[in-house]
């Protein structure tokens, strides 16, 4: 079945999955290493993560994406995939424009790139149109920076699959296979819940907040039934570079998906995936972008919270909500639902938007830091703010993958395995 | 003190139990539906010592106003002496006693 992504354009599916056929085709090309983070977005690509590209952007792409928010045939488009190179690989591998290359991964062959056009790109004005700053110490524009002078633009098709590690394995779909997922489950509603985060009381008020406000509209009968239900709510967490003190990905995705295993979640209406990406921090940019990958996963809303993606004080708490409301919507086919912030209020003696309840001086916020000290400390905080359940995920979590920290160390950026490896082909 | 830079001690029951069999309860504080956490002030001083001797930790001056990510086995040595000096005045103790090593 051929599927739609975003911009209404076919959703790309750019992957050899025929060994046999794949050794044909990469037989006599050079090759040449992918770092991880190229690797991460080649696999992106070739999937249909970044629908309707179907390789590194070439240069008038990177130009109207940076200036107007777009690729060159008006399809919205808010953060440049690129491929960096420097002139001393250039020449090592003998790169020119009109050559296929291999591109390998842990040693092994992991996609074909045609190398269409060799550029240069002004990174500072890259950093400007994205990220509103030219700061470095914002990481999107540290990795923008970090990039080496020259860029290659062109298609990309994967030959080797990537093997995903436990405890991942079963949370990694393609975006066909999400597709695939939801008619099973009969969804027609799907509402994405964008995380990098281990769920207190707060992020699933979101969520139920979303799935709320997008199901509103669709006949309740199917909600009585337990297996019937029409709506869903897919956490699609995002698995890629880490920054010490992150919540490591493999609580972040266990914890995510322990909400629906202890049932406060129904097991017909909640769903935990994840997507490699590796988070730039653009604020509202991001939040276009990751509007993008959810179309291209065929969901139909998008919940958006308070400071959607954002790092530090360079965007305001709901940019991003403006940015998307300024999107015809014509041009991004899947509803953002914004949502409020929810606390705990004494008053009340319960969790609620604080855009409904008055007692706003009395109101206690959940501050992530103020969660992540309650964790450090190893107190199992009260079930309202966090699930008992919950917490014991974190801990074991903690202890099984995180070198006996539940937040990103030194120790686990160096010895933590990453996500997926590529295999011999 | 007019600005405190405090650490906060999160507390759980068993700890809570005996701060109030010590006559210690009025030190802790309610936050996020009736948890308990014991505010030890800091000065601006002793705060930018506790840094330098943890440079894990780190002072959250957005939200939180409050010194964060101190290991839990330096908590504990805090929350020690705050329960034999019976007060919450011991940075000065704890940092003397970190600096001896
Ligand atoms: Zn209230």
């Amino acid at each position: 079945m051929q599927y739609t992504g975003h911009g209404g354009k076919p959703l790309v599916e750019r992957v050899i999955t025929d060994k046999a056929e794949a050794k044909k085709k990469i037989a006599g090309l050079k090759t040449m290493p992918a770092s991880r983070q190229m690797a991460t977005e080649a696999i992106g690509i070739a999937y249909g993560f970044f629908s309707p590209i179907e390789g590194f952007m070439k240069k008038a792409d990177v130009e109207t994406t940076c200036k107007k928010m777009e690729l060159t045939d008006g399809t919205i488009w808010s953060i440049p995939i690129v491929y960096d190179i420097s002139d001393a690989e250039i020449a090592q591998y003998g790169l020119k424009v009109g050559d296929s290359v291999l591109l390998t991964y842990d040693g092994n062959p992991l996609a074909i790139f045609d190398i269409e056009e060799i550029y240069t790109y002004d990174k500072e004005s890259m950093a400007q149109d994205v990220y509103g700053t030219k700061e470095e110490k914002h990481p999107g524009v540290k990795r923008t920076y970090n990039y080496k002078d020259k860029f290659l633009g062109g298609k990309i098709t994967l030959v080797n699959e990537p093997k995903v590690r436990e405890p991942f394995t079963p949370y990694f779909l393609t975006p066909r296979q999400h597709r695939q997922k939801f008619a099973e489950k009969n969804w027609i509603k799907i509402v994405a819940h964008q995380t990098r985060n281990v769920p207190h009381s707060g992020h699933e008020w979101l969520m139920k907040h979303a799935y709320i406000a997008a199901h509103g509209d669709s006949p309740v009968e199917q909600m009585e039934t337990m297996g019937k239900a029409i709506s869903g709510i897919l956490v699609n967490c995002i698995v890629g570079e880490k920054r010490v003190g992150d919540y490591i990905d493999e609580a972040i995705v266990l914890t995510q998906d322990e909400l629906r295993k202890s049932g406060y979640f129904r097991a017909d209406i909640h769903m935990v995936t994840m997507t490699f990406w590796d988070m730039r921090y653009a604020g509202p940019r991001e939040a276009v972008h990751h509007s993008i990958i959810r179309t291209n996963l065929g969901l139909t809303h998008h919940m958006f919270g308070r400071d959607h993606a954002g790092v530090g004080t360079y965007y305001h708490s709901y940019q991003a909500h403006h940015l998307l409301m300024s999107i015809p919507k014509e041009k991004l086919n899947i509803t953002p639902i914004y949502v409020l912030e929810w606390a705990y209020c004494p008053h009340c003696g319960e969790v609620t938007c604080i855009g409904l309840c008055g007692h706003w001086k009395e109101l206690q916020k959940f501050s992530g830091t103020k969660i992540r000290s309650i964790i450090m400390d190893e107190v199992k905080p009260t079930r309202l703010i966090f699930r008992p359940e919950v917490f014991d995920v974190v801990m074991e979590a903690s202890k099984k993958y995180g070198f006996g920290s539940p937040f990103v160390t030194q120790e686990y950026l160096q010895k933590a395995k990453p996500a997926f490896s590529i295999e011999p082909l | 003190m007019a600005e405190t830079y405090p650490i906060n001690i999160w507390i759980n029951e068993e700890r809570f139990n005996s701060l109030q069999n010590a006559g210690l309860g009025k030190l802790l504080k309610e936050e996020l539906a009736g948890m308990k956490v014991l505010i030890v002030p800091c000065t601006a001083e002793q705060r930018d010592k506790v840094l330098q001797l943890f440079p894990m930790a780190k002072y959250d001056a957005a939200t939180t106003k409050s010194i964060e990510l101190l290991p839990k086995k330096v908590k504990d040595q805090i929350y020690d002496m705050v329960v034999k000096k019976k007060s919450l005045d011991v940075m000065d103790d704890f940092i003397k006693l970190v600096e001896k090593g």
